[in-house]
């Protein structure tokens, strides 16, 4: 698709998004409601920011950890420091980024398997120091208590507080706007397909000038940040942090979530995020048989959709023939090789 | 001089499988490496394109030493090669393969490419006609749209070199560019060559059907078990008789 056409797909993508996420308040007020839409939001901010990093072969299992470190980073700044919610919103996911970066460097000496348990072991080191090191600051396994939610925002026409569900909401949507918007612009650039270069062929895309390390790198600094944010978002409206939100089972959701939808577009993490939570609230009544549930799903899907369900319409159309002319076009006597 | 490898040699643990190698490509020419299977051609564009690393001696391109360098470095210097296998991007279009090819080597700011400037828009545009340019040269424009995973294989081969030049590189490695093709299509393979030579580009390539690369090539070096056995032009090669016995006496392949 030439460079021009992808961008309008994304920003049809994000307009979709921006107009779901602006009429979610205008359809309901129940708090509940609002309370599960804005996870699915934070749940999307994690998601969409996993893939960036997944597009370029790293299977980061540490995502959530960064998540944790400017969570604690944001409710330590704003409890022992005395900063404001907004300062800390803007410093402490660049903290998860900046400590992106050894634990990149060290990931990315190796690959496949072997970068996977890595990663997976920077989650469980990350989860074991949030819950038994510097108890006094972090709370421990009690968790870090008495967070306050977000400041008032002093306007000119007033104080914006933050303390009801649906100011909650309408600051999280931003904050996943503004994120999504840079991920999906990175996507549908010519990031996007180096990214993508990287993920199939490492020797390829070297050979063909990329310098491969930074590239993933970097995607592993971003992916940091965004998980970041949500991060400061989860600390200050949970108000209350443990050890275990940033374990392997909160992890082990996004990779599902991110999966099932479809790691090789952007949309994927779009697609599994919201399907899987409609069906985490259909199957609320089997508690914690829902994660069976998931395991059945993701296999499912593993074995019949490995591209998700995102390239499930493509699939289809090409099984009944419609999308021949684009993919299947025939080359007879289409111009002879060089 | 534009590539020179200097002494150069390749130790895997026990195993020397090029010693002490030495070979000058001129620019503008199309030079062979031949040899035996396991003669070592393939390790020798691995360590010029730094995808292996040297043991001992030195390249160099343009007069700069590249050994040492990453692959990446070697190639926004203006090298690129092609592979036996993978050789392209399967998962993505023809348009994109070349897409994503012209874009490696050029580092762009990552805030210009998030705001979209309008000098970045221009590049892109820019970019993206020249990749349809370069699909009209090796007669892949009808095929653009294309899964590359999809393609015929003369179309495939076509695509591998169509990547190789989007990198904008002056010094093309050739892994077995007609393997597989048929006589036709081999035939305007050779021509397409031709006409690279002809366009100021410096090709090295390495191949096993002979006639090929007697009537393609202007100057060709022999390998045999990592060692220099031979260079010259082509009507020297053919007659020289270490040649001849380095391939145990086929002189029908040589003829």
């Amino acid at each position: 698709m030439p460079p021009e056409a992808r961008r309008v797909d994304g920003w049809i993508g994000f307009g979709v998004l921006l107009v779901a996420g602006v009429s979610v308040p205008l359809l309901t007020r129940d708090s509940y409601h609002l309370d599960v839409a804005t996870v699915i939001l934070r749940n999307l901010l994690l998601t969409m920011s996993l893939r960036y990093v997944m597009s370029t072969g790293q299977l980061n299992m540490a995502h959530v950890s960064f998540m944790g470190i400017a969570a604690y980073a944001s409710a330590l700044l704003v409890t022992r420091a005395g900063w404001s919610f907004w300062a800390a919103l803007a410093v402490a996911p660049l903290l998860a980024a900046l400590a992106a970066v050894p634990m990149g460097r060290v990931a990315l000496r190796v690959s496949g398997p072997y970068y996977f348990l890595i990663s997976f072991a920077f989650l469980e080191v990350l989860r074991l120091v949030f819950n038994n090191f510097f108890v006094d600051y972090l709370g421990g396994p009690s968790g870090l208590v008495e967070i306050p939610p977000p400041h008032p925002l002093l306007l000119t026409g007033g104080a914006v507080t933050f303390i009801g569900k649906l100011a909650q909401y309408w600051l999280m949507l931003v904050l996943f706007l503004a994120s999504a918007a840079v991920l999906i612009r990175l996507e549908c650039s010519r990031f996007g397909l180096v990214n993508g270069a990287i993920r199939q062929s490492e020797l390829l895309a070297e050979t063909l000038g990329v310098n491969v390390p930074r590239y993933k790198l970097g995607a592993f600094v971003l992916g940091a940040f965004f998980a970041g944010v949500a991060g400061v978002f989860f600390a200050h409206s949970q108000r209350v942090l443990h050890s275990s939100d940033f374990g392997l089972e909160p992890m082990v959701l996004l990779v599902v979530f991110t999966v099932i939808g479809g790691a090789g577009s952007v949309w994927g993490p779009v697609v599994g995020t919201l399907v899987l939570a409609v069906a985490s609230e259909l199957l609320r009544e089997l508690h914690h048989y829902e994660l069976l549930v998931y395991g059945l799903v993701l296999m499912v899907v593993m074995l019949c959709f490995p591209d998700g369900l995102v390239a499930l319409p493509g699939r289809v159309a090409r099984r009944f023939g419609w999308g021949r002319a684009k993919d299947g076009a025939s080359t007879l006597g289409a111009g002879v090789a060089p | 001089m534009l590539l020179e490898l200097r002494e150069v040699g390749k130790r895997f643990g026990g195993l020397q499988a090029v010693a002490a190698f030495s070979m000058t490509v001129r620019a503008g020419t199309i030079h062979g490496l031949i040899g035996p299977n396991g003669a070592g051609k393939s390790t020798v564009f691995n360590l010029i394109t730094g995808v292996l690393p040297v043991t001992s001696g030195e390249i160099h391109f343009k007069g700069e030493r590249i050994s040492g360098l990453r692959p990446s470095e070697i190639c926004r210097r203006g090298i690129a090669r092609t592979f036996q296998a993978t050789t392209f991007f399967r998962e993505f279009t023809v348009l994109d393969n070349v897409m994503a090819a012209s874009h490696l080597a050029v580092e762009r700011s990552f805030v210009k490419t998030l705001l979209a400037t309008a000098g970045y828009r221009a590049r892109e545009a820019a970019a993206l006609a020249r990749a349809q340019d370069l699909l009209d040269s090796v007669r892949l424009q009808d095929v653009a749209g294309r899964r590359a995973g999809t393609l015929p294989h003369r179309d495939q081969k076509a695509l591998s070199l169509a990547l190789v030049l989007a990198t904008g590189a002056g010094l093309v490695i050739l892994d077995e560019p007609l393997a597989g093709l048929t006589t036709q299509e081999g035939e305007d393979a050779m021509r397409t060559l031709q006409a690279l030579r002809a366009d100021g580009k410096t090709i090295l390539l390495v191949e096993h059907d002979m006639r090929a690369v007697m009537g393609l090539c202007d100057v060709i070096t022999v390998l045999d078990h990592g060692v220099r056995i031979a260079e010259g032009v082509p009507r020297d090669i053919q007659a020289n008789p270490t040649v001849i016995e380095a391939y145990l006496g086929a002189e029908d392949t040589l003829a």
